[in-house]
């Protein structure tokens, strides 16, 4: 299992220098080049040559490639030239909000999707597997903006019910030693503010959670019909054990297989949906902060938050890796 | 009184299209401790009556008459969760296919002791023991070591004696084992009918063996019944089935085994034409159409079972194979071709 | 790269022949390809015959322009927008945009996508390993925020758009191309006609690739109803084609997204457009799949 592991990781290696390189040369071919985007409309010939100069870009791209992987090492991902905040300080604030919402759709996907893909498999062909099926394949077919869009008007501004913007209201005072709302709201224990913070969560945590809730289901159900039909059902089946023993141990313990495997591509899912929701909802994310980094050409910020998604990417597949070798022994003990 | 008794079973399976007439209106006693062979063609309907007595037919199955009696109660009667005390307990069995018949993703150890702690009531430590005793005694090498492994560790005969120790674990009085060897190879299978012969000996236990190999129900069954099309064609002591085949299909069977006695010139001889399509019963012997011996009669009216020979011998054919007709060589002294 | 997509990747298609009759077979018995191919027909018509079927131009102005526009009414159907523009006719319009920004976005993930994956399934070793490294390196980006860093790069007009969301389709394409050629590529009809004398392109034309299309059919449908989506979202995020004048769905729900109190059906109307048609090609590709899938076969 160890062994396992480490070379997955090994394996990543060649994959993240692919990334910075990538990444590298993107923000290099970006209209106007990182002067401009530093100096903005104000940028005169001396001044580009000082920054030039400054950012060490008179020097030779390998050298100046050496450069930014030193620094993307040591955390060093330049300064926003909007807030002129270092980029690091403001990811730290904003990524805790993206993986906030993230897992509370992951998590919100998981609880209704797999029982639903269950119930849908046991009701093969009746009216609850039609039904499950014609709902997922609208909700896939629905941009997940135009979701927020309408969520966000039936019941926020229509009903009333949940608040249309932000992480917390803006009355409530609450300290923030992680940055992750309803963590903070536990330390200080202060229920009032994670209520609120709740109500905030959950409308944008819907709208994100409508597409990987269909997925899951679609695949739970997929992988339920497939499993229910192997000798080693019936085998269980043979042996007496109750219905729900069967299903739980011999039926969901396999068919929880590929469901792991397409948990893994929601990440991808998640983080561009995060993208659009974050601005629907005007929720302080690393989405809705990349966006306006493209708008104010901050690339600085641009590059931080294309770093961070992809990374996030890349270790929620390694994640996935592991755990499905940790639920299938075929290839844990390989 | 019978530890099984078997009347005029009928199970149908229900497609889109049409209806399959899977097992038509058989019967059958059974024992305690006697051994009985079901030898048919694949598709003739015999493993579907095993999981029809069990209550553990696919979906598009079910059982639309007769009835199956345990130990004085008809199976077919008791409610799923009555059903589930028996099933695994005191019937229990064997499939095919020892290479998925085992859940890849539990070790042999929960496998195992699963039934033990649902059926006996053993807790944890005690099953895990019992477990390991079990493996043991069907013949596999440190056998407290293993328990912790998972099916795919283990090669296709080892994992058939597994399934043979799951199945034995709570001293059934009756093993159904479903072609337990037909996935195997020749030398495994020669190990595990030996491994299921023993124990169903020392245990006292019934068995039915289900096959499509004549050379299987040769060295361990008591009695074999053949079955075609959904039916029992022919009944006899295996000594007498082998020596005195009644119908001509079992004597097509009995040609087609390959045998390393058998003197060069002799060809083995297939069966001419295909099983029948179950979906349509017309009036008449199911074999007709591939008989060689079929009369007007075969054509028009269904056999029924009928002794012939001796009490222990029936046949269902209006025209049975005459003394002349059968080769001398069929005995029982080389059991398949081991 | 959608569920769907991701489903389509599974695909093994091992029998070539009688595979499409029973396909076709199949799919004609499944009413929601049925209703997703009745969907897709009518916006193909509307497309087509976009002129003939709105009752006004894309451009022309039916009403003063306004910041509360109409909403429905008799004369105008869909409402008119903020220029005063017929809304139904720009919707009607729309959809021979969105229907060009499927076909050629596909277009560009399919051309390049199968080059790669054939390429590197057919001729294996280093090639195959450079070009799927950097295959996974750009699956390590969501497909769409790739798509925005491309039209960061490439500036938002409306091709740009189309080449950047089709890039985005590469990896997947070149993926089931791979894994469908190596799959063919070791099929005993290959070894067969290899035996014969059959060699290299010839063999990778004639042979290969045809068995290989049934996945990457499937996989094209649903990249397609992914690329409406993408371009959508991108006009939703300020990326979209820049020019006002275009009915771009996207771009029409998105100038308004913030005046959904007064302009609901500047909202809702090219919303549930996208929607229709998108379900519509996802409906057809649901089916395909299942069509193809030889392991339904029974």
């Amino acid at each position: 299992m160890i062994k396992y592991i480490v070379r997955r990781l090994v394996l990543l290696v060649p994959i993240l220098f692919g990334l910075s390189l990538l990444v590298f040369v993107y923000v290099r071919s970006l209209p106007g080049g990182p002067e401009i985007a530093l100096l903005g409309e104000r940028a005169t010939e001396q001044s580009s040559e000082a920054i030039r100069k400054d950012l060490g870009l008179d020097q030779p791209l390998p050298v100046q490639y050496g450069r930014y992987l030193k620094n993307l090492a040591s955390g060093n991902f330049g300064s926003s030239i909007i807030t002129r905040q270092p980029v690091m300080d403001e990811l730290k604030q904003r990524f805790p909000a993206t993986v906030e919402l993230g897992i509370t759709a992951i998590l919100i996907a998981l609880i209704l999707g797999i029982p639903l893909g269950f119930l849908a498999a046991k009701r093969y062909q009746g009216f609850l597997d039609h039904a499950s099926l014609g709902a997922s394949l609208i909700g896939i077919s629905f941009p997940i903006f135009f979701l927020a869009l309408i969520l966000k008007w039936i019941f926020a501004v229509k009903l009333g019910w949940l608040p249309s913007f932000g992480r917390i209201d803006a009355t409530i005072d609450l300290p923030h030693p992680t940055n992750f709302y309803l963590l903070d709201a536990i330390i200080d224990t202060n229920w009032k503010a994670f209520v609120d913070v709740l109500k905030h969560l959950i409308l944008p945590a819907i709208a994100l959670a409508t597409i990987p809730l269909a997925i899951i289901a679609r695949i739970t159900r997929a992988a339920v019909l497939e499993v229910t039909n192997e000798d080693y059902v019936r085998t269980a089946r043979a042996k007496g054990l109750d219905p729900s023993v069967v299903d739980r141990r011999h039926v969901m313990k396999n068919a929880m297989l590929p469901v792991v495997t397409v948990i893994g591509l929601q990440t991808g899912l998640i983080l561009t949906g995060a993208v659009l929701t974050e601005t629907v909802f005007a929720w302080p994310g690393v989405g809705s902060w990349m966006l306006n980094a493209i708008r104010n050409a901050d690339y600085a910020v641009l590059q931080g938050g294309i770093l961070f998604f992809a990374l996030i990417t890349i270790f929620s597949s390694l994640l996935v890796d592991i755990s499905y070798a940790f639920l299938n022994p075929r290839i844990r003990y390989q | 009184m019978a530890l099984l008794s078997v009347r005029d079973l009928e199970v149908r399976f229900s497609t889109r299209k049409a209806t399959v007439h899977a097992v038509n209106q058989i019967g059958f006693d059974l024992e305690s401790g006697e051994s009985l062979g079901i030898v048919g063609e694949s598709g003739c309907g015999k493993s579907v009556s095993a999981l029809a007595m069990l209550g553990i037919l696919p979906k598009a199955g079910r059982v639309t008459g007769g009835s199956v009696e345990f130990g004085g109660v008809d199976l077919l009667k008791l409610p799923d969760q009555k059903l589930r005390q028996i099933r695994g307990k005191d019937i229990a069995m064997i499939f095919q296919d020892p290479m998925t018949s085992l859940n890849p993703v539990l070790t042999i150890g929960r496998q195992l002791t699963e039934t033990l702690e649902k059926h006996l009531d053993m807790d944890k430590d005690v099953a895990k023991k019992e477990a390991a005793e079990l493996l043991e005694r069907v013949g596999i090498p440190r056998a407290a070591d293993r328990l912790g492994d998972y099916p795919h560790q283990f090669s296709g005969g080892m994992r058939q004696r597994v399934m043979i120790a799951m199945a034995i674990s709570c001293k059934p009085k009756l093993l159904i084992a479903d072609e337990p060897t037909t996935a195997l190879d020749v030398t495994i299978q020669a190990q595990i009918l030996e491994v299921l012969k023993n124990l169903t000996a020392e245990e006292h236990m019934a068995l039915i063996l289900i096959t499509h190999d004549l050379g299987v129900v040769a060295g361990v069954c008591e009695r074999t019944n053949v079955m075609y099309a959904g039916k029992f064609v022919e009944t006899a002591p295996t000594a007498k089935l082998f020596s005195k085949p009644r119908h001509p299909y079992t004597l097509g069977l009995l040609k087609s085994v390959p045998r390393l006695d058998a003197a060069r010139k002799e060809r083995l001889e297939p069966i001419a034409g295909l099983p029948r399509d179950l979906r349509t019963l017309p009036p008449g012997c199911s074999f007709a159409p591939r008989c060689l011996y079929a009369t007007d009669r075969s054509r028009a009216e269904t056999p029924e079972l009928h002794t012939i020979d001796s009490d222990d011998h029936l046949v269902a054919c209006w025209n049975p194979v005459p003394d002349a007709d059968i080769p001398e060589r069929h005995s029982l002294e080389d059991p398949g071709a081991s | 790269m959608s569920i769907l997509e991701a489903e389509a990747l599974e695909l093994e298609i091992e029998h070539p022949s009688g595979l499409w009759r029973d396909a076709f077979d199949r799919l004609r018995r499944n009413p929601g390809a049925i209703i997703g191919a009745v969907i897709v027909a009518l916006f193909l018509f509307l497309a087509v015959f976009a002129s003939v079927a709105a009752p006004f131009g894309q451009n022309e102005r039916v009403t003063a322009p306004t910041s509360t526009p109409d909403g429905p009414s008799s004369e105008h159907r869909f409402g008119v927008d903020k220029q005063g523009r017929d809304y139904l006719s720009r919707i009607i319009f729309g959809a021979r945009l969105s229907l060009l920004v499927g076909i050629v976005s596909v277009a560009v993930g399919l051309s390049l996508g199968l080059l790669f994956g054939a390429m590197a399934g057919y001729f294996g070793g280093w090639l195959d390993t450079a070009i799927m490294r950097v295959m996974d390196i750009l699956l390590a980006f969501p497909g769409f925020l790739l798509a925005i860093g491309l039209v960061t790069a490439l500036g938002p007009g409306l091709w740009q758009i189309m080449l950047a969301v089709g890039i985005t389709n590469v990896p997947q394409f070149a993926r089931v191309l791979r894994s469908s050629v190596i799959a063919q590529r070791e099929s005993d009809y290959v070894l067969a006609a290899r035996s014969l004398g059959a060699r290299g392109r010839r063999l990778l034309l004639r042979h290969v690739l045809p068995n290989s299309l049934a996945p990457v059919i499937v996989q094209a449908t649903l990249a397609m109803a992914t690329a409406i989506i993408d371009v959508a979202g991108l006009s939703y995020v300020g990326l979209g084609p820049n020019d006002p004048s275009l009915p771009e769905w996207g771009k029409m729900l998105a100038d308004s997204a913030a005046r959904l109190e007064t302009g609901t059906h500047l909202v809702l109307f090219p919303g549930f457009a996208i929607v229709l048609s998108v379900l519509g090609l996802n409906l057809i590709g649901d089916g395909l799949r299942e069509a193809l899938d030889p392991r339904l076969k029974s």
